[in-house]
């Protein structure tokens, strides 16, 4: 198809990259300037594009301490926490799944995947009381606990996919020298798949940071996750654009970034390690 | 932890059995299964008594099947199931034929293609209700960009709003969806595509077979497990959606956009009715389960 395509057919080319940035670029800029523009602005009709940035929405979200701010913290901790907490449950099950060839390993795959793909209105009601009754609704803890059904399948399927990369001889010697599976775990296995332990724990910071369905139900006024309390401002008698749109900037940008920086390994986090990108 | 000080590699044949394999999987599997089960199970048990949380903080009387009657009567379920499935199948078959599209443009050596795939998956990076949030301000009758765009392209709009219009509600919806997800099938099938063999394609061109049966015949069914893949995971992602409805439509006008999910959702959070979401919870589930296991009996077969 390259090099001695015509110039018609590389002009349709560029024209086709240009049409597809316009598309799937446009509206994310278009939101962004919603977030400095000038009130008057954000429905004038023609579209206006020159005008005097207005800085208030963005020093609101991310200064005001009253506000988003504290929920841009409490999405840093849920997220964070979903992390940590999947890590000791899925790394073990990930190696196991990787090296032992132990009957219904398939099944036990296929149930993990099946978990990613469940519908998590169906829990909201559930959870939501259940919280309540344990006592610890509102708290960061439910959300962290409630985000490992997301975290530990997702992390179990892209971990083993790394795993898997790394050559079974160094283990067996070190089994052949009396090394323990915790040992051959901790000591060996770790050090040669943290590459891929903190790609892993980058996407699955991803994937709490996006969801909104848990808290939802579970945060209170106080613990609420950036997402999720953008939502507030649909209740106030007329929904103030600006506002909304700077919170929603700061939800983008910590996904935004930690896609930018694995693209290596975008299409492996994506399709949770099935597909070697 | 007998097992585990035997001098042997794993994947050796050993003649005890070995827990160590269980012992590693075990945590996971108990933590995600009591993390399901319990709201499974109390769901179930409410699906079978009235309870309403305008009323009152606890069940109020045990009423058999009647929650399951009540959603299979009224519509909530079956008529937001067709909607859903109607919303899936559309939606999964466009955001594949465009990715697809989109995957064989960022195959071709162009300058600049790099940077256009890298800045290509940034939809797919935001969460799904912020999605919502921007196509809400795009949508807007008054002023926002999209109608704006469709005005002066001289296409006729419905008076209400692409939102608040039975006949669109659930396609601008979807269309949110599709922009959002678009990318995600462009990049896996680039990825999928990047991998196959150079020779094969050339054997394929020297026998003189064109591009567009090369693609039908040869490489999409080298493609197929990974198409599969993702054909599933956005099938049932779609297949859930509530989150874009809450902020979008919240299922209306009417029930026009009403997705089984947002139906699940208007039940318990804002109708508080308990009983009602219990056991369309527990419909949901088994309907989830079925086209699930649909995909893994014909598509992952032959799978390791």
């Amino acid at each position: 198809m390259e090099g001695s395509e015509s110039v018609a057919g590389r002009l349709l080319g560029y024209a086709a990259m240009g049409l597809l940035l316009l598309i799937f670029i446009g509206p994310i800029l278009w939101f962004v300037l919603l977030a400095i523009r000038p009130a008057e602005t954000y429905f004038a009709m023609p579209p206006v594009l020159s005008f005097t940035p207005n800085w208030e929405s963005i020093r609101y979200t991310f200064f005001n301490p009253g506000n988003n701010a504290p929920q841009l913290m409490n999405s840093l901790i849920v997220a964070v926490g979903a992390v940590a907490l999947n890590l000791p449950f899925s790394f073990p099950a990930a190696y196991a799944l990787s090296r032992y060839k132990i009957r219904g390993r398939k099944h036990i795959m296929l149930w993990y995947l099946g978990l990613l793909m469940a519908p998590p209105v169906a829990f909201l009601i559930p959870y939501s009381i259940l919280a309540s009754l344990a006592g610890v609704k509102g708290t960061y803890f439910s959300m962290i606990l409630i985000s490992q059904t997301l975290t530990i399948p997702f992390s179990v399927w892209l971990m083993r996919s790394f795993i898997d990369e790394v050559p079974i001889e160094i283990e067996e010697a070190a089994r052949i020298d009396g090394a323990g599976t915790t040992t051959i775990l901790l000591k060996f296995i770790l050090p040669m798949v943290m590459p891929g332990l903190i790609v892993t724990s980058m996407f699955a910071f991803v994937f709490s940071w996006n969801n909104a369905a848990f808290p939802l139900v579970l945060a209170n006024r106080s613990t609420t996750t950036l997402p999720v309390g953008t939502l507030q401002y649909f209740g106030t008698a007329g929904v103030t654009w600006g506002f909304i749109a700077s919170a929603a900037v700061a939800a983008m940008i910590p996904p935004m970034l930690i896609f930018l920086v694995l693209d290596r390994y975008v299409v492996r986090g994506l399709t949770f390690g099935s597909v070697k990108g | 932890m007998s097992a585990v000080s035997i001098a042997t590699p794993p994947r050796a044949r050993r003649r005890l059995p070995d827990y160590t394999p269980w012992l590693l999987i075990s945590p996971s599997i108990l933590l995600l299964v009591a993390l399901i089960a319990f709201p499974l199970l109390f769901a179930l048990k409410n699906s079978f008594y009235f309870w309403n949380l305008q009323m009152g903080p606890s069940p109020m009387g045990f009423i058999g099947f009647d929650n399951y009657r009540m959603a299979l009567s009224n519509g909530m379920f079956l008529d937001s199931l067709k909607t859903t499935l109607m919303m899936t199948v559309v939606g999964t078959v466009v955001e594949f034929t465009l990715g697809l599209a989109i995957a064989l443009l960022l195959l071709r050596k162009l300058r600049g293609i790099k940077l256009t795939r890298v800045l290509l998956i940034m939809p797919t990076t935001i969460a799904p209700i912020v999605v919502g949030f921007l196509f809400r301000y795009m949508y807007d009758p008054n002023g926002g960009l999209i109608p704006w765009l469709l005005t002066s392209a001289g296409i006729p709009l419905p008076a209400a709003g692409l939102l608040g219009s039975p006949s669109t509600a659930l396609w601008a919806v979807l269309f949110a969806d599709i922009w959002q997800w678009t990318p995600f099938f462009a990049i896996v099938l680039y990825a999928a595509l990047l991998a196959v063999p150079g020779e094969i394609v050339e054997a394929a061109k020297i026998d003189g077979i064109t591009p567009w049966k090369q693609l039908l015949h040869i490489k999409l069914p080298l493609i197929r497990k990974t198409a599969m893949i993702v054909v599933m995971l956005r099938f049932m992602q779609i297949f859930n959606t509530f989150d874009l409805v809450v902020v979008l439509t919240k299922g209306g006008p009417g029930t026009s956009s009403r997705t089984l999910g947002y139906s699940l959702y208007q039940a318990g959070m804002v109708d508080f009715n308990i009983g009602l979401s219990s056991a369309m919870t527990w419909m949901m589930v088994i309907v989830v389960n079925a086209i699930i296991g649909l995909f893994v009996f014909f598509a992952f077969k032959d799978w390791d």
